[in-house]
C-alpha cells in the first residue's frame, strides 16, 4: 500500500429528487467509497418545493431523506460521509427529517450539517436584478415572484465536514459543488487553490448528471452509478461497480464533459472558472478512465440565482386521429379548439399546437399512402385559473372538435418558470449549524 | 455524409440555452467535421426552433464541437410549452445534419 499518497473516493448517490436510491445503495455498500453525494435539484425542483413549503411550512425538501439514510444505514455506521442538497427550498426540516431518520436507525448522535442561506427573495427585490431571459428587472413581476435561491459553493461543505459532521444537507448547493467539498476537505486542497479546485471540478461534472447511465449492455438493465478515485497528486479515475449496468468509456466521458456546458474555456461555478479546454482522457480498463488537464481561474465574484415566477396555468389537451386525411382534421381539430378559447383569448399569454406523428392507434396494420396516426397536442398558457378551466373544457371538447379523435387527455399545471440572475457573494451570506441525531 | 455516421453527440439545457456537443469517433474526421459543421449549417437546420444565437466552441484536445444556443427552449424548461422543453431531442436533429461528400483525399 503507498502510505505516500492520500486519495479520495466518492460516489454519485443520484441526479435528481426523482431519482432511483439504489445505485447509490449499492455502491455506499461496496466498501469502494467512503463519500456518496448527491445533488438534487433540477432547475424547477426548487421553486416548486417552494410553493409546496408556502402550502405546509413543514414540507419543501426531498422526501426520499428516510429510505436514503435507511438505506446507508451500515456506510454511516462505518464512519464514511454523505452530502446532499436534500434541503430544497427548507434545509432546516430536511435536517429535521434526516436527525430522525437517523435516530430510527440507531445512529443517535450523529453529527449533522446543516446549510442555509442561499434562499435570495429579499436580495434579489433589493437589488432589483435584472432578468435577462425575460427582459426586465424582478421588481417589474414582483407580484409573480415565487422564490429565488443563489446557486452556493462547497466552502460551507468543507466547513461542516471540517467539524466532523457525516452527513451535511444543504438548499441550493451547486451540484459540482456537493463532490467538491468532500474531495477538497479529505485532500487538504484550499479552495483558492485553483488548478486543484478544477480537478476537482472536472471530477464534480463528471460524477453529476449522471455519466455512465447511456451505452447499456443490456438495454432493459439499470444502470449503475459512477464514481472517482481522486489523488492528492491530482490524478483522477472514473470507474463504476462491476457487474452493474452502463459504459464509463472515453466516449461517455467526451460526451459528459459537453453536458450543459457553454464555453469550454469557462465554465462556471460558484467555486471557480474551470478551463475544460484542455481535459484529456484515457481508458485504463474496463468502464475505467483517466482524465485530467483542467485548469483553473478565480471564481466568479457574482452568484447565480435562479427566480421562481408564477406564470399562471399551463394546460395541455391531446387527442389521437387515424388514418385517411388525420394530419389535415388534427389541424382542423386544432382551429376549432382555439376559436373555441376566443372569449379568453386575453387571458392566455402563449398557446402551442403540435400534431405528433406516431403508431398508438393502428400499428402496422394500417395500409402504407398516409399517416398512419397521429396525435394532436394543443397547449395554453393560461394567466388565471378561471381561463384555465376554460382551456380544459375546451381540451375535453376535442371529442367533438377531431373527427374520428379519441382518447382525449387534458392536463393541468401551475406554470413556475425559473429564470436566471446575478447577485454579489456579499447579497448571500450563508450559516452552517451542526445537529446532533 | 451525416453527423451520425462520424460523430457522436449529447444536449444539455439551461433555462432557454440549449447546447448540443459534437465529438469525432476518429480524429482522421476532425477536419472535415469543424470545416462542415459551421454555426451557419448549425442555425439553418434548427430554424424557427431557435431564436437567438448560435455560438459554436471547441474541445481541440478531444476534438469536439461545442454549440450553444440561445432563445432555443420556447422560454426554457419551465416555461415551455413544447412536448419536449429540455430539447432533449436536439442531439438527433443535430445527427441528422448533411456535410456533404467525404472528399476522397480524406477519406481513410
Amino acid at each position: 500500500m503507498n502510505t505516500a499518497a492520500r486519495r479520495i473516493r466518492i460516489g454519485s448517490g443520484g441526479i435528481g429528487a426523482a431519482d432511483r436510491i439504489e445505485p447509490g445503495v449499492d455502491l455506499a455498500n461496496s466498501g469502494r467509497i467512503e463519500y456518496l453525494a448527491f445533488d438534487c435539484l433540477a432547475e424547477r425542483t426548487l421553486a416548486l418545493a417552494q410553493i409546496r413549503r408556502l402550502s405546509d411550512e413543514t414540507s419543501g425538501y426531498d422526501d426520499r431523506i428516510p429510505d436514503i439514510i435507511a438505506g446507508l444505514e451500515s456506510f454511516l455506521r462505518s464512519g464514511n460521509r454523505v452530502v446532499g442538497s436534500f434541503g430544497a427550498a427548507n434545509p432546516e426540516a430536511a435536517v429535521a427529517a434526516t436527525t430522525a431518520a437517523l435516530r430510527k436507525a440507531n445512529l443517535d448522535g450523529t453529527k449533522v450539517g446543516l446549510i442555509q442561506g442561499d434562499e435570495a427573495r429579499d436580495a434579489v427585490l433589493e437589488h432589483n436584478v435584472f432578468l435577462p431571459e425575460m427582459g426586465c428587472h424582478v421588481n417589474d413581476m414582483v407580484a409573480k415572484l415565487v422564490s429565488a435561491h443563489a446557486y452556493i459553493g462547497a466552502e460551507p461543505i468543507v466547513d461542516l465536514l471540517k467539524e466532523g459532521c457525516q452527513v451535511v444537507v444543504g438548499g441550493r448547493l451547486a451540484d459540482p459543488s456537493v463532490y467538491v467539498g468532500p474531495i477538497c476537505h479529505e485532500l487538504g486542497w484550499a479552495l483558492d487553490d485553483w488548478d486543484r479546485v478544477a480537478t476537482a471540478t472536472l471530477v464534480a461534472h463528471l460524477l453529476e448528471c449522471g455519466i455512465g447511465r447511456g451505452g447499456k449492455k443490456d438495454p432493459l438493465a439499470e444502470p449503475g452509478y459512477p464514481m472517482a478515485i481522486v489523488g492528492d497528486d491530482g490524478q483522477v479515475e472514473v470507474t463504476k461497480l462491476d457487474g452493474s449496468d452502463g459504459r464509463i468509456d472515453s466516449t461517455a466521458v467526451k460526451l459528459h464533459l459537453g453536458y450543459e456546458v457553454h464555453d469550454p474555456s469557462a465554465y462556471l461555478t460558484p467555486d471557480i472558472s474551470v478551463d475544460f479546454s484542455q481535459v484529456w482522457v484515457e481508458e485504463i480498463g474496463p468502464d475505467r478512465v483517466r482524465v485530467g488537464g483542467a485548469r483553473g481561474n478565480p471564481r466568479p465574484e457574482t452568484l447565480k440565482v435562479l427566480v421562481g415566477l408564477d406564470l399562471g396555468w399551463k394546460v395541455v389537451a391531446e387527442v389521437s386521429l387515424g388514418g385517411r386525411d388525420c394530419v389535415e382534421r388534427a389541424r382542423v381539430a386544432a382551429e376549432i379548439t382555439n376559436r373555441r378559447l376566443a372569449p379568453v383569448a386575453d387571458g392566455i399569454s402563449d398557446s402551442l399546437v403540435s400534431v405528433h406523428g406516431a403508431d398508438a392507434l393502428f400499428g402496422e396494420q394500417m395500409p402504407g399512402g398516409y399517416q398512419a396516426d397521429v396525435r394532436l397536442r394543443v397547449a395554453y398558457r393560461c394567466d388565471t385559473r378561471e381561463v384555465a378551466d376554460s382551456a380544459v373544457k375546451a381540451g375535453n371538447q376535442l371529442y367533438s372538435a377531431a373527427k374520428g379523435g379519441g382518447g382525449v387527455v387534458v392536463n393541468v399545471t401551475r406554470a413556475i418558470g425559473v429564470t436566471p440572475a446575478l447577485l454579489p457573494r456579499a447579497a448571500v451570506p450563508l450559516r452552517t449549524d451542526v445537529v446532533l441525531a | 455524409m451525416k453527423v451520425h455516421e462520424i460523430a457522436d453527440t449529447r444536449c444539455g439545457d439551461k433555462g432557454d440555452i440549449s447546447n448540443v456537443c459534437v465529438f469525432v469517433r476518429d480524429p482522421g474526421d476532425w477536419d472535415f467535421l469543424r470545416e462542415h459543421l459551421t454555426d451557419d449549417v448549425v442555425r439553418a437546420r434548427f430554424g424557427p426552433l431557435v431564436k437567438g444565437t448560435v455560438t459554436r466552441y471547441e474541445f481541440p484536445v478531444l476534438k469536439g464541437l461545442n454549440f450553444v444556443m440561445t432563445e432555443a427552449l420556447g422560454g426554457g424548461v419551465s416555461i415551455s410549452l413544447r412536448t419536449d422543453p429540455h430539447g432533449k431531442s436536439y442531439a438527433s436533429l443535430m445527427d441528422d445534419i448533411e456535410l456533404g461528400e467525404r472528399g476522397p483525399a480524406a477519406a481513410q
